[in-house]
């Protein structure tokens, strides 16, 4: 049995078990005195007609009741429980059938122990004066009562003890049924901070316990997918950053040791630095990227009319789209509003549009637009070029993932992480499609009313 | 030029007045707030570079809006570690007149206290802009070199305008995004140098002085004089 202060369980079936029990006890006796109440009003009941019966006879026929109470002894009816005692006004017995007897107050039935015919009884005696100065006990025997105490005393007894006993197996019940899932739960959660984070709770049910399961397993794929994310990003961060540390490295190196014609210190120093302002940028973009994903712009965010934002876009990559040979266009229109910060909006339409012209090739053409569709707001980017084959597209937002055949285009694999990230900062999400004559591009929003 | 450090990593501090100094300004580095304001209260200064997390009770923000509350017009480029956008735009609503984030280049830096220090008051009556033989006429928005008409865009004259305003100064590829089209945001890409490219396809090309120079690193410089810095 455990410590019953570190057991809820335990706590709740003691509690409920104490109460059940007494409850029993309360309505068993209750019940016990409420049947002897009933069964000793009969009595009196009984008593008293006798008594007045007799005064009734006595007043009729002076100086023949002990005759008539003589007759009623001897007549059988009753007269193994029926008591009848006159006496003189002195005290002694006239007629009767009690050998001894207590002193008897004058008013109402009182319970005492007698002898009855030489045989001790319990019984019930109402003592009456009568007007010629005796005084006649009337009674009756109540061994008849007392069977019927004990036979509920027993009944009951019986019943409380079925009772504990059911209480007890309830409690031992309950107590495995609410056990049991909890002992999952945390070996589950052993297992997952023994380091195994794919473990899962089972669930069993649909009820309490089953819904907190699932929700604790949702919980966990949420945090399992933001460790690999992690993952992710260190294995990359050790894998793209490396090598450009490495070759910042060993070119200084070499033009510490110079003077063998490796370039002079100050080349070495300038690449050194062009090095290091690509890994500035690649930190900027995750810090970037984890700002976005933090939310912490989300109190400055205002009305912007997305339209104009793609207008500006098309507008500022339209020499980049001359120089590569492919089409540029922004579907024109009246404003449409988002709520949110305008220079992130831009720098993710920034993001698509310039991976449309890398990516679609010469002669083709890459649509920008803005278009209102109930309550979202679309900022979309159409390009015909070969799209991205499907098996990728679900991991083309992931930090550092690039698609094998674009490793040798420049890049860092965080563009459409970030477009992903201010899409989820703004409340809406990032979607990918392949049209069938290329690739679409769709930064979903919500839609602010204009007003 | 004066200008005052007001920075209290004492590393970026000598690297910030080494920079400053070697262009030509003479740099006056200061720790702490308290000591900034008795500088900016005692003399006054062509530019002040301003961190905007200093350590003690008063802030770079407090300082700047201290300034600004007491009528003071000197430029302020503000530093930050802080590079949201939020940030970006209340150091600017509270009077900053650029806004940098480190860890920054030096010659971003340079650029920008030069544009800080020689700006002119835009739109007063001037209507013409002139850097040798490239006429740029603001009213009926042509441009003319050596007489001839070149034929540009819209975004392409806002462009060249903001090149000749900055005639002579090094201009960086953010400041052209901010200025021009408005944004601010690191495109990361190529894209301001393919805008620059066809740019000069239409104003240098035909011509034997090349008026548009790279800055190699930094960015570009629209000069009649060619070399490495304009400054």
């Amino acid at each position: 049995m455990p410590d019953i202060r570190r057991s809820v369980v335990t706590q709740l079936l003691l509690g409920y078990g104490l109460l059940v029990a007494t409850s029993i006890a309360v309505v068993s006796l209750v019940f016990y005195f409420g049947t002897m109440g009933v069964l000793q009003q009969n009595v009196d009941r009984r008593l008293i007609y006798i008594a007045n019966r007799e005064i009734r006879f006595n007043m009729d026929h002076p100086g023949a009741l002990a005759r008539e109470i003589d007759r009623q002894l001897g007549d059988s009816i009753n007269s193994d429980t029926e008591i009848f005692q006159l006496l003189s006004s002195r005290g002694q017995r006239i007629v009767g059938n009690l050998d001894t007897w207590p002193s008897l107050p004058d008013r109402g039935p009182v319970t005492a122990h007698v002898l009855r015919y030489g045989r001790p009884a319990l019984a019930r005696l109402l003592r009456i004066s009568l007007l010629d100065g005796d005084t006649l006990i009337v009674g009756w025997e109540l061994s008849e009562q007392e069977l019927i105490g004990r036979l509920v005393l027993r009944s009951l007894a019986a019943g409380a003890l079925i009772s504990l006993l059911l209480i007890f197996g309830g409690a031992l019940f309950f107590r495995h049924l609410i056990e049991h899932p909890i002992a999952v739960m945390r070996r589950t959660a052993h297992e997952i901070e023994a380091g195994d984070l794919s473990r899962r709770i089972p669930v069993a049910s649909s009820d309490e316990f089953g819904r907190l399961a699932m929700d604790i397993n949702r919980m966990l794929d949420r945090i399992e997918q933001l460790m690999d994310g992690v993952l992710h990003v260190s294995n990359a961060i050790a894998h793209d950053l490396r090598t450009p540390l490495s070759r910042i490295r060993s070119r200084l190196e070499e033009a510490v040791r110079s003077g063998d014609g490796a370039g002079s210190p100050g080349e070495a120093a300038v690449a050194a630095i062009g090095e290091i302002d690509e890994l500035i940028l690649v930190f900027e973009k995750l810090l970037q990227i984890a700002q976005a994903e933090s939310g912490v712009h989300a109190n400055a965010f205002e009305p912007v009319d997305i339209r104009r934002v793609a207008r500006d876009m098309a507008d500022l990559y339209d020499a980049s789209a001359e120089a590569a040979g492919v089409q540029l266009r922004a579907v024109d229109g009246g404003p449409v509003l988002a709520l949110g910060d305008r220079n992130l909006i831009a720098n993710a339409l920034a993001s698509l549009i310039d991976n449309a012209i890398k990516y679609s090739g010469p002669d083709s053409t890459v649509e920008v637009r803005a278009v209102h569709a109930g309550e979202h707001v679309f900022l979309e980017v159409l390009d015909d070029g070969p799209g991205i084959p499907e098996a990728e597209l679900p991991r083309v937002t992931t930090r550092f993932y690039r698609i094998d055949q674009s490793r040798n285009l420049p890049g860092n694999g965080l563009g459409l992480s970030i477009v992903s990230a201010i899409a989820s900062l703004h409340g809406g999400r990032l979607a990918l499609l392949n049209t069938g004559r290329g690739l679409l591009a769709r930064i979903v929003l919500p839609h602010q009313p204009a007003g | 030029m004066r200008c005052l450090v007001v920075e209290d990593e004492p590393n970026t501090s000598r690297y910030l007045c080494n920079g400053l100094h070697t262009a030509g300004f003479v740099a006056v580095p200061c720790g702490n707030a308290v000591e900034a304001q008795q500088l900016v209260d005692a003399s006054a200064w062509d530019v002040v570079i301003l961190d905007r997390l200093l350590p003690g009770s008063t802030d770079g923000m407090a300082l700047l809006e201290r300034m600004r509350a007491r009528g003071d017009r000197t430029p302020v480029l503000m530093l930050s570690a802080l590079g949201s956008t939020d940030e970006r735009v209340h150091g600017l609503r509270c009077g900053a007149d650029d806004y940098l984030v480190k860890p920054f280049s030096l010659d971003e830096l340079l650029a920008r206290v030069e544009a800080l220090t020689r700006r002119r008051p835009t739109g007063n009556g001037e209507t013409r802009l002139q850097v040798a033989d490239l006429q740029l006429d603001l009213r009926s928005q042509r441009v003319t070199r050596n007489g001839c008409p070149i034929l540009l865009q819209p975004r392409e004259f806002r462009l060249l305008e903001y090149l000749m305003r900055h005639e002579g100064q090094v201009v960086t590829r953010s400041m052209l995004l901010e200025s021009v089209w408005e944004y601010h945001f690191d495109p990361q890409t190529n894209v301001i140098d393919v805008q620059i490219s066809r740019l000069r396809n239409k104003v240098d090309k035909e011509f034997d002085v090349a008026l548009i120079h790279t800055v190699r690193g930094v960015g570009y410089r629209l000069s009649a004089v060619a070399g490495d810095r304009g400054a």
